[in-house]
């Protein structure tokens, strides 16, 4: 079982980093959904196992909900969103994609090279999980500096509290009900809030591309 | 004597099975167009049809034209004695790891690459320095899955490394060996010329790569190409399933009867990763030439993360 | 009794090359006769080279000392040893010469009656002495005064055609880097003797405090590598190396970088001793860089030196790489990888020299055919010239390391001491260590492809301008210096254990252990790992499997397709008949693709200029494309200014001109002086 958990937080790893690589909008938010698919299936397991065993089945309830959430609603906000924008076909990313892969890769060893300082957390299967799911935060935030289409930022801003979720689910095997509660439904919320953002940007600007935004500076 | 007998059983396999395989992912994608297709045997028909022509060869060309498929086929052949269809039969004829393979396809494509530019033409030029750009781009990460599978099996020599295998049980389990299945799923597209980073069958020259190196060769030379580079891809077909996908454990007979199962669980194999292959090429399109480097910067984290997994997230694969 | 012979051997060798630079002054009015009697005696001289070398490392256990001559000045006293690392050394350097004397037979007959080629044996003979003198003293400052000799030799060799500007500049460059390099070897061995009171390079060097020891090995780190070529100190050696005469070329390339190596290897493993991983870890570093770095640079060239040149950084970096995973293991005291690492070193530099020299020598052949070395202008030289052609394409297999070529041998050993570090699990060497796979992989790649680039552009197609039409082949003998290399890259790849055996004596005198034992067979090469079981390679079988199965193939191609019509037609034209030479892929275009790919350290850019009246219908258009090297824009060029300013400000403030100023200055340096007597 813990062989299952190890492969799940990599493939979760592996999802950020082929997020990472995509260069169209549409291609992330299809990973974002692999992700988050991922992310439900690694949740699930865990919620099995632990019915099992205690019978608590907060981890299902909170499996289910993210599929709900994460794998079909948020997305689709986000594709409708996206697909009554303007359309500019420009460079949505600094930098090239194979240089940022590269970063990724430097993030990843740098976390494990602070992690493993720290003591209590450097024990095998631990430390693994611990270094995938941290490396997924900082990627996410990577990602956010990266893009510059308001999408993108949205993504990270997700992807970030993916990272959290997952840190949170297998360390310690979930944070509290209520909080994980809390924490999707303000992100339901953020991410409404979010489209109708864009969709004023858009209309400002004519394009969603934030280095426009520096306009309403002075 | 007896190496004698299973270097000829593997030579036979994968030459004869090795255009089976381009059979099968043209049937594929004949069938995803709604179309009949070419049949399976194709690629035979027209390696004997070939053969019996005659050949037209260009005045600016040299003894490196004429050499090179020969060479060139010499060397997908003598790699395919490097890695074994099954753990049953193992050679002991021709020593070598899993680094020699790498430099035996390194001699076909130098060959290949020389022809190219040997016959003074412009799309020769445009294939070998395209090739130059694919190859190199997509070698790190081939060494890097193959030392990290090498290093976890403490061996850089296939036979060995297929018996250490054998004893994980299912490694597709396992991250590290899915990171690096997945490397070398794109290291075979890159390798073999395939949809999306070369279109094996149009002669435009906006699409192409390896046909380009062949575009001046007729008759015996051209069969010669083409067979060599469908045993190529057999070879790294035969190392990805042989690897990563052991199923020599689950026979528990000895003696001939093992050799044929294990035989046809490796044809089974190759059909699977055939037709992955090809659901790969009808559902992606071809790559700009210089996005290619972004599928290699894919190829290259897949492995180095594998790699991290392993040795230094934490060794709990012993 | 072989102690005798050894050192008979080697006072011969040593003698012979005096006698030959003796030999060329005194002929120095009869150019022809000059030019026969110093290669003679050269090969002569080089030949009981080879022989001492190898009688010391197989016959002989202890070293061979020649004590000629302890002078009355008081540092210098001219003592030679013959250790096994210095036999291993001088074998490379002979082996070179022979075939380098027989080529200059032929080659430098072009400048007989032109140029002073008494002048040029005198120097070049001197420059072999220096070289063999550096690597067989065994005092610091008779060591330092060869280095010095063979540098000042090495820079008049370089200008010997001084009437083209860049040669000039390209002199300047080299010596003025060189000797800052040797500041810092001065600087290593003064720190030396401050703590030992000796420059006995075989004496101990126990009384060395640990930061001191620090101190010295970046100096002899930044001296050495500089000779070698390291990045970001290499910018001499592509001007330099194209500059000098192509035998002189290969003599640069083949071994004098290689005496950094031994500096290296002499100095810091021998002497000082590694005890802290950092130093392996900076080579290791700095190799990954050179080697990547400096393929990457050799593919973008069109000039045929400045690619050989830029592919010897290459191969520097990969012999660092060997010496660093070395250092590394030596440190971790595993003295199993580390000799393993070492021999891989060891036998690079041997592989190295064999396969530059040929490469060198062979581009001195096409200079000396068709008078030009850019790539863009040559083309179709394979018809006329096939025995430089056949020697070119053995050269340009062993570059990319194939199968059964010697490059091979050495890039195997060197990947199989990685693997062995790596089983010694420490994660931060393990990541490096990957990384210096994933390093040595790409670098390979590019150099297989800067080698078929080579060979394609300049021999196959149609020439590209009238320097490639009507070309002669060369002379026999520069064919025979070239064809001995070449056919010694393929002996030397297809039966490396003798070669193993050879480096077995430094190896095992360096670190203790040998490999030599761990290999089995005579003609198959096996390693065994510490864990489990051997990972063996043979070329020999596969050569026999390749023709075989050529052998087998031609057979069934004959039996069903008959027997094999060939018609001859011009190549494929799209219909449009009017193909000429301008329309083949040039050297430029060919490394285009990874210019893009790799624009970050390239920087290309490039000017269009059209004129014409209509913009569909122009009448001429210039296309200019260039591109920047970064290192000299952000690493030198901001140092030179800042110096050249400092110094015009100096120069106008200190040299006034004024005589009672400079007795003013006089007069205080003895005052200071007094006063640090009373004061100290």
């Amino acid at each position: 079982m813990s062989d299952f958990s190890n492969t799940l937080s990599t493939l979760i790893l592996l999802s950020a980093v082929l997020l990472m690589a995509c260069k169209r909008t549409k291609s992330y938010i299809k990973s974002f959904r692999l992700q988050s698919f991922l992310i439900a299936l690694a949740a699930g397991v865990m919620g099995t196992g632990n019915m099992l065993k205690d019978g608590q089945f907060e981890l299902i309830v909170v499996c289910l909900i993210t599929i709900i959430l994460k794998v079909i609603l948020i997305p689709n906000i986000l594709i409708k969103t996206e697909a009554k924008v303007e359309h500019k076909v420009e460079k949505d990313f600094i930098l090239n994609i194979p240089i940022l892969v590269i970063i990724c890769c430097v993030l990843i060893v740098f976390i494990y090279a602070s992690i493993s300082n720290i003591e209590g957390l450097n024990e095998g299967s631990v430390n693994l999980q611990m270094v995938n799911s941290i490396s997924i935060i900082l990627i996410g935030l990577l990602f956010m500096i990266s893009r510059k289409k308001a999408i993108g930022q949205i993504i990270g801003f997700l992807v970030i509290e993916n990272g959290l979720f997952v840190t949170a689910m297998f360390v310690t095997n979930g944070m509290p009900f209520v909080v994980d509660m809390g924490i999707l439904i303000d992100l339901l919320t953020a991410v409404i809030i979010m489209g109708v953002m864009v969709f004023k940007i858009n209309d400002k600007f004519d394009s969603i591309n934030i280095d426009k935004l520096r306009n309403l500076k002075g | 004597m007896r190496s004698l007998v299973y270097i000829s059983v593997q030579l036979s396999v994968i030459l004869l099975v090795a255009p089976l395989v381009n059979g099968i992912i043209g049937k594929v994608k004949a069938l995803s167009q709604k179309r009949k297709g070419a049949p399976f045997l194709q690629m035979y028909f027209d390696i004997l049809k070939l053969l019996k022509k005659n050949s037209v060869v260009s005045d600016t060309s040299s003894w490196v034209f004429k050499a090179a498929p020969y060479i060139f086929f010499s060397s997908a052949t003598a790699a395919a004695l490097l890695v074994p269809v099954s753990t049953t039969i193992m050679l002991q004829g021709l020593p070598g790891d899993a680094i020699m393979l790498i430099s035996v396809f390194a001699l076909g494509r130098f060959f290949m690459m020389a022809a190219a530019l040997d016959t003074g033409s412009t799309f020769g030029g445009m294939g070998s320095s395209r090739e130059a750009m694919i190859s190199s781009l997509i070698e790190p990460s081939i060494l890097v899955s193959i030392f990290t599978i090498g290093l976890i099996c403490k061996s850089t020599s296939l036979p060995k490394i297929m018996i250490a295998m054998m004893g994980f049980g299912f490694p597709l389990a396992n991250s590290v060996f899915i990171l690096t299945f997945f490397a070398l799923l794109i290291i075979i597209i890159a390798e073999t010329s395939r949809i999306p980073v070369d279109d094996p069958s149009t002669h435009l020259e906006l699409t192409m790569v390896h046909e380009a190196m062949l575009l001046e060769y007729s008759g015996r030379h051209l069969a010669l190409m083409e067979y060599g580079a469908a045993v190529k891809q057999l070879v790294f077909i035969t190392l990805l399933v042989n690897v990563l996908i052991p199923t020599d454990q689950l026979i528990s007979i000895a003696g001939v009867g093992a050799v044929a199962i294990s035989l046809v669980f490796y044809l089974i194999k190759v059909i699977f990763i055939s037709l992955l292959i090809a659901v790969i090429e009808v559902n992606t399109v071809k790559y700009r030439v210089f996005s290619i480097p972004n599928l290699a910067a894919l190829a290259f984290i897949l492995a180095f993360i594998g790699f991290l997994q392993y040795f230094v997230f934490g060794g709990i694969y012993v | 009794m072989a102690i005798n012979l050894a050192s008979n051997l080697f006072q011969t060798s040593i003698l012979l090359y005096i006698l030959a630079a003796v030999l060329a002054l005194v002929l120095i009015k009869r150019d022809k006769l000059c030019n026969i009697v110093s290669n003679i005696i050269c090969i002569a001289a080089a030949v009981s080279g080879v022989a001492a070398s190898i009688v010391k490392i197989l016959f002989v256990s202890n070293t061979v000392n020649i004590d000629v001559y302890n002078s009355v000045i008081p540092f210098v006293s001219i003592d030679i040893k013959l250790d096994n690392l210095s036999a291993f050394f001088m074998l490379t350097l002979s082996v070179l010469v022979v075939c380098v004397s027989i080529y200059s037979i032929g080659y430098i007959s072009q400048y007989i009656g032109k140029r002073n080629v008494g002048l040029f044996y005198f120097l070049y003979s001197t420059f072999i002495l220096s070289m063999v003198l550096v690597f067989t003293s065994s005092n610091a400052m008779f060591f330092y005064m060869s280095w010095e000799a063979m540098s000042l030799l090495s820079y008049f060799l370089v200008i010997f055609e001084s009437e083209q500007e860049e040669n000039r500049k390209a002199g300047v460059l080299y010596i003025v880097m060189t000797h800052i390099a040797t500041a810092f070897l001065l600087s290593g061995f003064m720190i030396i003797y401050h703590y030992t009171k000796s420059f006995d390079i075989f004496g101990s060097s126990a009384a060395i405090p640990e930061f001191a020891k620090n101190v010295v090995f970046i100096m002899f780190l930044i001296g050495f590598g500089t000779k070698a070529g390291i990045i970001p100190f290499h910018i001499w050696l592509p001007r330099a190396h194209p500059a000098a005469p192509s035998n002189v070329s290969a003599l640069m390339s083949g071994i004098m970088i290689k005496t950094a190596i031994y500096g290296l290897l002499r100095f810091v493993l021998c002497y000082l001793g590694v005890e802290s991983t950092w130093w392996g870890i900076t080579i290791l570093l700095i190799g990954i860089i050179s080697a990547v770095l400096g393929v990457a640079y050799a593919f973008v060239e069109s000039n045929i030196k400045k690619l050989l040149a830029y592919s010897s950084i290459e191969n520097i970096g990969i012999i660092f790489i060997g010496l660093g995973v070395g250092f590394i293991a030596y440190a971790q005291n595993n003295y199993m990888v580390s000799a393993l690492a070492i021999s891989a070193c060891l036998f690079h530099c041997f592989n190295h020299t064999l396969f530059k020299g040929s490469m060198f020598l062979s581009a001195g052949s096409i200079h000396y055919s068709t008078h030009t070395k850019n790539m863009d202008e040559l083309g179709g030289l394979i018809k006329n010239m096939p025995v430089t052609a056949l020697f070119v394409l053995c050269g340009a297999l062993s570059i990319s390391a194939i199968v059964p070529f010697n490059g091979f041998i050495s890039e195997w050993l060197t990947y199989q001491s990685l693997f062995a570090s790596i089983i010694y699990e420490q994660a931060d060497i393990n990541i490096l260590s990957i990384l210096a796979v994933a390093a040595l992989a790409i670098a390979g790649a590019l150099a297989l492809a800067s080698a078929v680039k080579l060979f394609g552009i300049s021999f196959s197609g149609k020439p590209r301008s009238e320097h490639a039409l009507d070309v002669k082949e060369v002379p026999c003998l520069m064919n025979i210096g070239t064809g001995i290399l070449a056919a010694l890259c393929l002996l030397v790849g297809l039966f490396p254990m003798l070669i193993l055996k050879l480096i077995d004596g430094p190896v095992l005198s360096l670190t203790g252990t040998s490999i030599f034992e761990q290999l089995e067979g005579g003609f198959i090469i096996a390693y065994m790992p510490m864990s489990v079981s051997g990972n063996s390679i043979s070329p020999l079988a596969l050569i026999i499997a390749l023709a075989a199965i050529i052998f087998i193939a031609l057979l069934i191609i004959r039996v069903i397709g008959g027997k094999y019509i060939e018609r001859k037609y011009g190549t494929w034209d799209c219909g449009f008949e009017a193909l000429n030479s301008r329309m083949q892929y040039t050297a430029t275009g060919f490394s285009k693709p990874i210019k893009i790919v790799f624009k970050i350290m390239f920087r290309p850019s490039r000017e269009i200029h059209i004129t014409g009246s209509q913009r569909y219908h122009p009448e001429t258009i210039e296309y200019a494309l260039s591109s920047e090297s970064l290192i000299e824009k952000y690493f030198y060029d901001p140092f030179y200014e800042k110096i050249t300013k400092y110094s015009r400000k100096i120069k106008y403030t200190i040299q006034t001109g004024n005589i009672r100023i400079y007795l003013l200055y006089i007069f205080l340096a003895i005052v200071i002086l007094m006063a640090y007597i009373m004061f100290a």
